[in-house]
Order: structure tokens, then C-alpha cells, then sequence
């Protein structure tokens, strides 16, 4: 028996047994998420997030951090690990963001941070983290 | 931290620095439900599908290669090779139809469209016939509409006749467009041994055994095997095969990343990704430089071939475990116009025609890119293209010649095509006569291949 067979199945048992004035749309979400369930996708919340990684390199200077952080706040994107370091006088910051509540779409996100970078007269790359998970690891 | 800082730093110098792109995001639609007998209904058919199909495809590339901060440089589409689409087989059927397509295309934001094709390897068709007389004059009057034709294979052997219409059609086309140095001609190709999933233009194409619609993926990426060549000065050749081996694997699971999620949010199956590596003429960006790295004093020099069939080879070894599915052509392209480093040496006299044709016999398709005199014989000509195929037919490897007889250029002088396509030096092509061989006609049958010798 296929899987969405199967799931249409389990929906109508639940219909039978629970109130009848289940609306058609909440029949659906179930059928859907048992859907789901059976073909191994959680809708657990943490796993959808899909995490970002912003990297900052350029000429050293006070308030750098600061500076990005800031639109990150303001924009609601959690910071989950940073790590920043000089190389021969070269700032280099490297943070693992979550966009996933954002205010703004991830492109808007990307405008932001790289006009930022004009400012501040550094190079910024966001990008999402799978290129660096592909490319990495096996 | 999740990653080490080196592998950022690493990850965004390759996508940053070293002109590394994903050369083409190739979709690929069948048309065998398109046929009519009204030529016009059928372009209008073809042209309807291809919007059904593929509007929202630029955008959707655009923002998939914004997410994951890397660049994609075109979007193409591949159809069923026209031949095989019914229609009335006669020569404005198939203007009308690369019309209509230049059109869609055009207006969809793609950068090339590959399928005004015929497979003749065994023979023509009327359907075919019809076909290549319309060649030149589609290759004049539109834009991105691209062609190929598949002359022999291994199982079939060698159609000279197509071979002798391939010449002319070639030289016809190098006339009509001879006011901008018969570029028609770079956006025709005749093979051996065609692959029906190739991304790459000018042969792309949307074969037989393909679904509905698929999306394949081209790479690039000289410059990050170059890049890594460099920083390994003292290695040995052995070294050398694992640097470039892992060099590929990078290069290509961005094209798998990218040909999956684009898959995903079209809906699109995903086919395969093409890991050859595709130079620009940009500088540090060559397939020339990446032999030149490698120890090769100049490309052409004695041990030249050697040294393409070990990046070949190291390439595909790489690249394959780092996707679903490899194909296309899979290899190092050498398309002379195209990569710096192959212009310089050509220029000088170091790489010649003779040379690049032993080098395709290890390189991942054939003579590619090379302008020769305009006013070359036709003969000359189809005995060049029926070498080079007969490379491929006998060592069951896909071959082919994109040839450019320059129209009013003599050997030494050079032609600018601009863009991707770069500048050509003018080869010299010997004169001596193959015509009484080639005029014979007919078909060089299928070679036994048991025999390896």
C-alpha cells in the first residue's frame, strides 16, 4: 500500500472517532502531516532552520563586529557562533547566523550587509551554509 | 565554531577569486508532443511548451546562486533534436521553427538554446535532409538558437556523405555571416558518439531516452584546479592526480548543489552534472594554464597530450564521487578561442592543428573553437571533420569539430568574437588534397572493437 493511501487511511479513522465538526482544512493537515511522518520528515521546527554564514574580511578597525551585529539585531537574525581574529592586520570574522526570523528576506539581509561593507570598507560574504557543508564534509 | 576558519576562507576564496562559476544551468524539453504538419502550429506549439516549462527558470537560478553566494553564468535550454519533431519536412519549416524559439527564449532571459539537430550517423531522413539546408540560415538570422549534428558512432560508423554536406553547410554559414568573422559558424558542431544529456553549447540537445524535462548542470572551474596546481610546485605527477582529484570534487558538488536545489523549487527532475572544465579567456581561468602549471612549457609542446589526459582522467575521478550522476561530456574542454593560454600558443605557431587533433584523443570532446583560412577547400574541410570523428568512432569517446573558415582571413591574422567566445588566431591548415578519398562518398562502416590495439 503506498504511503499517502496509507495516510488517507489513518485521517479517515481519526474522522471517525473524534467531533464531527472538523472542518475539511484540519482533515488535510493531518493527512498531511501524517504524510510526512511516514515518509521520515519531521516538521519539528529546528530542523527546518536553515543556517547561514556571514564572513567579514578586510582592513583592521575599531567597531567592526559591532557594526554587523547591529543589523543583525535590528533585523531579528540570531547569531549561533562567531568567531573573529586578526591575520597580519587583516580582520577576519566568520559568524553562523539563523535567518530563519528574520524580518527581512534573505537577499534583502545579503543588500543590507554588503552596503554595510562599503562602509565600513570591508568585503562580506553571506551566504547559506550549505556550500561550506558540501563542500566539507562528506 | 561549526566550521574551521580554514574551510570558509577556502570556500569563499574559490567562489571570490578564482572566476569559478557554474557555467550553465541547461534545461532540457522533450518536444515529441509538438509535431504538426503546419509548420507554423508546430513552432507555435514548440514555443508555448518551452514557456510552460521554463519561465520561471532565470530567476529561480539567480536566487539559488544569491543563497548560496556563488555565480552562474548562463541559462540554456536543450530540446529534442528538431529533426525527430514532426513537421513538414522542407527547409522554412524549420526557419519558422528556430524563429519562433530564438523569440521565447530570448524573451524568457535565457542565453542559448541548443536541438536544431539532426542524427545522420546511419543515414538522413527527409526530415533531415531539410534540416541542414536550413542551418546556415538559421545560424544568420537568429541569436542564441544553436546546432549540431551527429555524423557517426561507434556502433554505426561513419556517414561520409553528412560529413560532405557538414563541410559545406559550414562554409556557407561562414559566408552569411562573414560581416561579424563568420561567427555562425561557433554556434554549429558535428560529432561522433553525441551525448543526448550534454549541457554545453553548441551541442546541447534533449535526447531520445530523456523525460519530459530535466535539469542538467554544466561546470566550469579551471581556475580553482589551477589555483591548486600552483600551491603544489615540488609535487609529483602521482601528487599532482590527487591535488586535481580534489580540486573536482569541490568544483563539482557546487554544480550538484545547485542542480538539486534548482530541481527542487521547479519541480524539475534533476539529471546530471557535465564536470568538464570549461575555460573563459579571461586570464587564470584556462585549461592552457592549467598544462602550463603543470610543467608544460608552452601548450603544444611534446608532452602536452600526456599531460591533458592525466587532468582528464584526475578530473573525472574527482568529479564523479562528488555527484548522483555524471555525464555529458565530462572532461577538460580545449576550445582554442576560448582560453587564453591555448590563443597565446596557437598564435605563436606552437599549438598546431595536427597537435590539438592527438590532444583530443584524451580531452573530453574534440577540435573546438579553431578558426582556419576562409578560404579553405570544402574537401579540406570534411577530411579535418571525418579525422577527427573517425578519433572518436574508433576509441568509442565522443568527438567533434567546431570549425570557423573565417571569411577573408588568411592564416596568422586573428578574429575577435567578444564575450565567452573570445578571439581566434587563424590556424594553418594544410592544403593537400583529401577530395579524391572524401568524394568517393558513402559510409566508413562500424569499427570492431574487440581488437584494442
Amino acid at each position: 500500500m503506498d504511503k499517502r493511501r496509507i495516510a488517507l487511511d489513518v485521517a479517515r479513522i481519526l474522522l471517525k472517532h473524534l467531533p464531527q465538526e472538523l472542518s475539511q482544512e484540519t482533515i488535510e493537515k493531518i493527512a498531511a502531516e501524517v504524510i510526512s511522518l511516514i515518509e521520515g520528515n519531521s516538521s519539528d521546527d529546528d530542523l527546518k532552520r536553515r543556517l547561514a554564514v556571514l564572513t567579514v574580511i578586510g582592513r583592521n578597525h575599531s567597531g567592526i563586529v559591532h557594526s554587523f551585529s547591529e543589523i543583525l539585531a535590528e533585523n531579528n537574525v540570531d547569531i549561533i557562533d562567531i568567531n573573529q581574529t586578526i591575520v597580519h592586520g587583516n580582520f577576519a570574522m566568520m559568524m553562523v547566523v539563523d535567518p530563519t526570523d528574520a524580518k527581512v528576506d534573505f537577499l534583502t539581509l545579503k543588500h543590507l550587509l554588503k552596503e554595510r561593507g562599503k562602509r565600513e570598507d570591508v568585503g562580506v560574504f553571506l551566504q547559506y551554509e550549505d556550500l561550506l557543508k558540501e563542500l566539507n564534509r562528506m | 565554531m561549526s566550521y574551521s576558519r580554514r574551510e570558509i576562507l577556502e570556500t569563499i576564496r574559490m567562489t571570490e577569486s578564482e572566476h569559478f562559476d557554474v557555467r550553465t544551468v541547461t534545461l532540457g524539453i522533450s518536444l515529441f508532443d509538438c509535431g504538426s504538419q503546419n509548420p507554423k502550429e508546430c513552432a507555435r506549439n514548440i514555443g508555448e511548451k518551452i514557456e510552460r516549462y521554463a519561465s520561471s527558470l532565470p530567476s529561480t537560478v539567480d536566487e539559488v546562486a544569491e543563497y548560496l553566494g556563488i555565480r552562474v553564468a548562463n541559462k540554456r535550454i536543450a530540446l529534442t533534436p528538431i529533426s525527430l519533431v514532426s513537421t513538414l519536412p522542407q527547409k522554412e519549416s524549420y526557419i519558422e521553427i528556430a524563429k519562433e524559439v530564438d523569440n521565447v527564449a530570448g524573451e524568457l532571459g535565457f542565453d542559448y538554446v541548443g536541438g536544431f539537430s539532426s542524427m545522420i550517423e546511419a543515414g538522413f531522413t527527409k526530415a533531415d535532409h531539410a534540416l541542414i539546408d536550413a542551418i546556415p540560415e538559421v545560424l544568420t538570422e537568429t541569436k542564441r538558437v544553436c546546432s549540431s549534428i551527429n555524423a557517426g558512432t561507434t556502433r554505426e560508423g561513419l556517414n561520409i556523405d553528412g560529413v560532405i554536406k557538414v563541410a559545406s553547410l559550414i562554409k556557407d554559414t561562414a559566408y552569411k555571416t562573414r560581416d561579424k568573422g563568420s561567427v555562425g559558424c561557433a554556434k554549429f558542431v558535428v560529432f561522433a558518439n553525441a551525448v543526448s544529456n550534454n549541457p554545453f553549447i553548441a551541442g546541447a540537445f534533449h535526447g531520445v531516452g530523456n523525460p519530459e524535462v530535466v535539469i542538467n548542470i554544466g561546470l566550469s572551474g579551471p581556475g580553482v584546479i589551477l589555483d591548486a596546481i600552483k600551491r603544489y610546485p615540488e609535487a609529483n605527477l602521482r601528487e599532482l592526480s590527487e591535488i586535481i582529484k580534489k580540486a573536482s570534487y569541490k568544483v563539482t558538488r557546487v554544480g550538484e548543489i545547485v542542480g538539486k536545489e534548482v530541481s527542487k523549487k521547479l519541480d524539475i527532475p534533476f539529471g546530471i552534472v557535465d564536470i568538464s572544465l570549461a575555460p573563459t579567456p579571461e586570464l587564470g581561468d584556462s585549461v592552457g594554464e592549467v598544462l602550463m602549471a603543470m610543467g608544460i612549457e608552452t601548450p603544444g609542446a611534446p608532452g602536452t597530450t600526456a599531460a591533458l589526459a592525466l587532468l582528464t582522467d584526475a578530473v573525472k575521478k574527482g568529479g564523479t564521487m562528488a555527484t548522483s550522476q555524471v555525464g555529458g561530456l565530462s572532461g577538460a574542454f580545449i576550445p582554442v578561442s576560448e582560453d587564453a593560454a591555448m590563443i597565446k600558443a596557437a598564435h605563436e605557431g606552437h599549438l598546431s592543428l595536427e597537435k590539438l587533433e592527438a590532444m583530443t584523443a584524451v580531452c573530453s570532446v574534440g577540435l573546438d573553437m579553431v578558426a582556419v583560412p576562409g578560404d579553405v577547400e570544402e574537401d579540406v574541410l570534411a577530411g579535418l571533420i571525418a579525422d577527427e570523428l573517425s578519433i572518436g568512432i574508433i576509441n568509442n569517446k565522443t568527438t567533434a569539430v567546431r570549425v570557423i573558415p573565417v571569411y577573408g582571413k588568411k592564416a596568422g591574422e586573428i578574429v575577435s568574437f567578444g564575450g565567452l567566445l573570445g578571439d581566434a588566431p587563424i590556424q594553418e591548415i594544410r592544403t593537400i588534397s583529401p577530395a579524391k578519398f572524401i568524394r568517393r562518398g558513402g559510409h566508413i562502416p562500424p569499427p570492431i572493437v574487440s581488437m584494442k590495439n
